[in-house]
């Protein structure tokens, strides 16, 4: 059983550098931007956690809450399945 | 009196006059409480990613005004009483909302209810 932290993380991200919001853009997180938000959703609609995500806490934080927020007036998904009867 | 953002669903069945005469109505009881109306956006009808009082569409209206607790709290109650009103959600704006900030761009929902699932790898949850 590998313990290596790095290699079992899922290849979908792979994503190691620094806190995207920290560093470069001035960009801020909110409910309304889908386009920001579905980057740390994965596929199955949950949330990416921060060891994948590499964000720093603050941020992390506020983009949970508003991913949360937009899963409540539906413009994100809760799963990532498309439900049509 | 503060910043407020509130964000609503209306059924896709009310369209046109019908449509509008909902939202002045709206915008009316904002204004008879003296809430200041700083912008209102209309989304139109979209694709919901999930099934919302048995509708998988919606019309989406966002309002952003300034008042008291009071008129949030009435606006609300109004809100919950129509049933043309599938969902809303209100957000307080502690650092006020500055007009000429870039658009969001939550309006491109489209793109993400076709995501192609390429990446076929599953996760192990």
């Amino acid at each position: 059983m590998g313990f290596d932290k790095t290699g079992g993380a899922r290849r979908r991200f792979g994503r190691r550098k620094g806190c995207r919001f920290c560093a470069d853009s001035e960009i801020k997180i909110d409910y309304k931007d889908v386009r920001t938000l579905k980057y740390f959703v994965s596929e199955r609609g949950k949330i990416v956690p921060r060891r994948i995500s590499g964000n720093c806490a603050i941020h992390q934080r506020k983009i949970t809450e508003a991913i949360k927020r937009a899963r409540n007036i539906a413009l994100i998904s809760f799963t990532s399945k498309r439900t049509i009867e | 009196m503060r910043t407020y953002e509130t964000i609503f669903i209306i059924r896709p069945q009310i369209a046109g006059d019908e449509y509008t005469a909902l939202l002045g109505k709206y915008k009316q009881i904002l204004a008879d409480q003296s809430a200041e109306i700083l912008r209102c956006q209309e989304w139109g009808t979209k694709r919901l990613p999930y099934i919302v009082k048995k509708q998988d569409q919606g019309t989406f209206v966002l309002i952003n005004f300034i008042a008291g607790n009071t008129v949030v709290k009435e606006f609300e109650r109004r809100l919950r009483l129509d049933d043309a009103i599938m969902q809303f959600q209100t957000v307080l704006l502690e650092h006020g909302l500055d007009l000429n900030a870039p658009e969001a761009a939550a309006k491109t929902v489209e793109d993400d209810l076709d995501d192609d699932d390429s990446e076929q790898d599953e996760e192990q949850d």
